[in-house]
């Protein structure tokens, strides 16, 4: 177990505090840069800052040399299982992941069967998301590997914090994350099949677009809606101020696959390009992520990861899945009735810290009925003991104060695997909530990875 | 040269005109709040009239504090520095965030004057954003043609306002060369016959206001 406190000594600690609050406030500098995100509220389109806390989390070199072997070893197993699963579907045959828990989620299109993508990559960029349990041993919550978002923040605040308390990263020997950006150009130039690299977004309205644009900003590449792109002659153009079609040969997507293509999925889209999924099966252009990874972050699909990185690639995981069961198993069913208040139970359906309840704040008759709706549905839910987080310290008000935190790391496929050396830390500002995402109120912290 | 889309030539085009509008009219507003201190209570209306805004204010204390920063006056200071806003918030990599924080400043420093019990001097603090957003523009922003469109968006808005203000001839026509120098430049689509005709107006003795802000609005884009 490693934390700030562990790792840097008292008068240390001390003298970074007095740093910080020297420093003027970090939180008026993103918001001088517009770090951002959006939210609906009653119908009504709001912007809120995303409250950063400037105690970062530290990971010291050796624990970080572990987490990447270990996020490296579940993100190329999950590019086996989703290449798999829309190729000769070894691991259904082969009776280790059941085919219920595959064609019965919404993860899954069956348009993307067949479909190799340009250099054989599903997964571009991954965002696993991670606790610390008081036992010191790191669990994996969740795989992201549809649009996960996030990484422009903690990027944002360190180049911040560099300039407004720029002492406190003297002689502390810590990786330099902004190095993001070359991580994410790379990682699409790899893939891109000939012409522009562009940046599609839904638009200024989407929770994540200050992410969009601080992106396309740093990456050099151009951020786009769905109206300036065209397919013509099985090819995808970006059209200019003076109608000229340039080429594009990599999308990175930043919306949803059923919004990507009103001929091939969502007819109402009007935020998709007409017959660019059609274009990407012929390998005419990169799609990232590619479509239908959904089919390997479902949180059922989770129970079976540690199984998928044994099956491809013969490895013991190097990361554990926190304790999950599947009530669709009838044993796993008569443990989570019998334990139901030790266990958080999750919709598979649902995101963003939505569909998450707790068995122990439920009323004996919301027991009552979520236990009956879990015999019917039992595919619907996974439950999970509730893992005690090692609390991470905020600062309020000059004060100390613990809070739960988790960290979504990132890992992005070139032409090898890289774990970026940093990752998004979000923590609940209520101490009394286990829910870290920013759509309820969470803040974020930058994480710092020391190099030595 | 970058590939730039419609939209975004459109963005720039109405972020220079509205950053400008915005300017302006709080260095006017500046100047009729002054009259209406102890001269003349009633200058607003005058005002109106000139902006061809309808006067929907009941005094100048009301006109003063919806003008400038209400957001469901549309023809208030503040609606304008969200449009501008509005227009700036998608153009971060064409921009910069750097440039674009200027933005951001000023629209935090008109939340802030409309709680001010001096709002002169809060608003002073919007133009100074301004001010600095322009600086960033001519200086950070590699794209001469990005750096351009944005230009040519000020230099029509501020002949418009000041055929509107009915001010000098020879204060239009500096407006108007330096247009004409600019607007090839920004490779936007625009009427060389409008321009030829915008040149011939400023350059009358008797200049037909009117018909200038008529011909100035059509120069740019679908309204040419």
């Amino acid at each position: 177990m490693v934390t700030y406190t562990d790792i840097f000594s008292k008068k240390e600690r001390v003298e970074d505090m007095e740093l910080y609050a020297g420093a003027g406030d970090v939180n008026e500098q993103l918001a001088r840069y517009g770090v951002k995100f959006g939210i609906y509220k009653n119908n009504e389109f709001k912007e809120q800052l995303f409250p950063f806390d400037v105690i970062p989390r530290v990971i010291d070199s050796k624990e970080f040399d572990y987490l990447e072997k270990g996020l490296k070893q579940r993100v190329v197993a999950l590019n086996h299982f989703i290449d798999d699963i829309y190729g000769d579907k070894r691991i259904v045959k082969d009776g280790v992941v059941p085919e219920e828990f595959i064609y019965a989620g919404s993860g899954y299109l069956p348009q993307c069967e067949g479909i190799k993508p340009p250099k054989g990559i599903y997964s571009h960029i991954s965002g696993i998301d991670l606790v610390q349990g008081k036992d010191g041993n790191w669990y994996i919550l969740e795989d992201n590997l549809r649009i996960p978002s996030g990484a422009s923040y903690p990027m944002i605040a360190r180049k911040i914090s560099r300039r407004s308390a720029p002492d406190l990263f003297t002689g502390k020997h810590i990786e330099d994350n902004r190095n993001y950006a070359d991580l994410l150009r790379r990682t699409m130039d790899h893939v891109n099949v000939g012409g522009h690299t562009v940046i599609l977004t839904p638009g200024r309205y989407n929770a994540a677009y200050f992410e969009h644009s601080y992106l396309a900003e740093k990456t050099g590449a151009h951020l786009v809606s769905g109206s300036e792109l065209i397919v013509e002659n099985d090819h995808l153009y970006f059209i200019d101020y003076s109608g000229r079609k340039e080429k594009v040969g990599a999308v990175y997507r930043r919306i949803s696959d059923e919004y990507l293509d009103p001929m091939n999925f969502n007819r109402e889209s009007v935020i998709g390009i007409p017959h660019i999924f059609d274009i990407y099966r012929k390998g005419n252009v990169a799609l990232i992520n590619a479509p239908g990874n959904g089919v390997a972050d479902d949180k059922g699909i989770y129970y079976f990861v540690p199984k998928m990185i044994s099956y491809y690639l013969g490895e013991e995981p190097i990361l554990s899945n926190a304790p999950t069961y599947l009530p669709y198993y009838e044993e796993d069913m008569k443990y989570v009735m019998e334990h139901f208040d030790d266990l958080v139970l999750k919709d598979v359906a649902e995101a963003g810290g939505y569909g998450v309840v707790f068995g122990s704040k439920m009323t004996m008759e919301e027991k009552a009925r979520f236990k009956e709706m879990l015999q019917k549905e039992p595919r619907r839910f996974i439950a999970q003991e509730v893992i005690d987080f090692l609390d991470i310290d905020i600062m309020e008000k000059g004060q100390l104060l613990p809070r739960k935190a988790d960290l979504r790391a990132f890992v992005l496929m070139a032409d090898e695997p890289m774990v970026w050396k940093s990752g998004l830390t979000r923590f609940s500002r209520n101490p009394d909530s286990f829910i870290v995402n920013s759509s309820q109120g969470g803040g974020f912290k930058d994480t710092w990875v020391l190099s030595q | 040269m970058g590939i730039i889309s419609v939209e975004n030539t459109d963005r720039l085009y109405w972020l220079g005109r509205y950053t400008e509008r915005v300017y302006s009219t709080i260095k006017i507003f500046e100047s009729r709040f002054d009259t209406m201190i102890d001269v003349d209570d009633l200058e607003y209306k005058a005002f109106c009239k000139s902006q061809d805004i309808p006067n929907v204010y009941e005094s100048k204390e009301d006109f003063s504090r919806k003008y400038c920063f209400s957001l469901e006056d549309e023809n208030s200071i503040f609606s304008n520095l969200m449009r501008a806003y509005d227009n700036a918030i998608v153009l971060r990599e064409e921009i910069g965030s750097d440039t674009l924080s200027y933005i951001q400043l000023a629209v935090y420093a008109m939340n802030q004057a409309a709680i001010s019990k001096a709002p002169l001097i809060g608003l002073q603090k919007v133009t100074d954003n301004l001010v600095a957003f322009w600086g960033m523009a001519d200086d950070d922003i590699d794209e001469s043609q990005i750096r351009n469109m944005i230009k040519v968006g000020k230099l029509v808005e501020r002949i418009d306002l000041y055929a509107r203000l009915k001010e000098p001839p020879e204060k239009i026509r500096r407006e108007a060369r330096r247009l004409t120098n600019r607007i090839d430049k920004s490779t936007m689509r625009y009427s060389p016959k409008t321009m030829a005709y915008v040149n011939y107006l400023v350059q009358l003795d008797d200049v037909p206001y009117d018909a200038l802000i008529d011909s100035v609005e059509k120069l740019v884009g679908d309204s040419m």
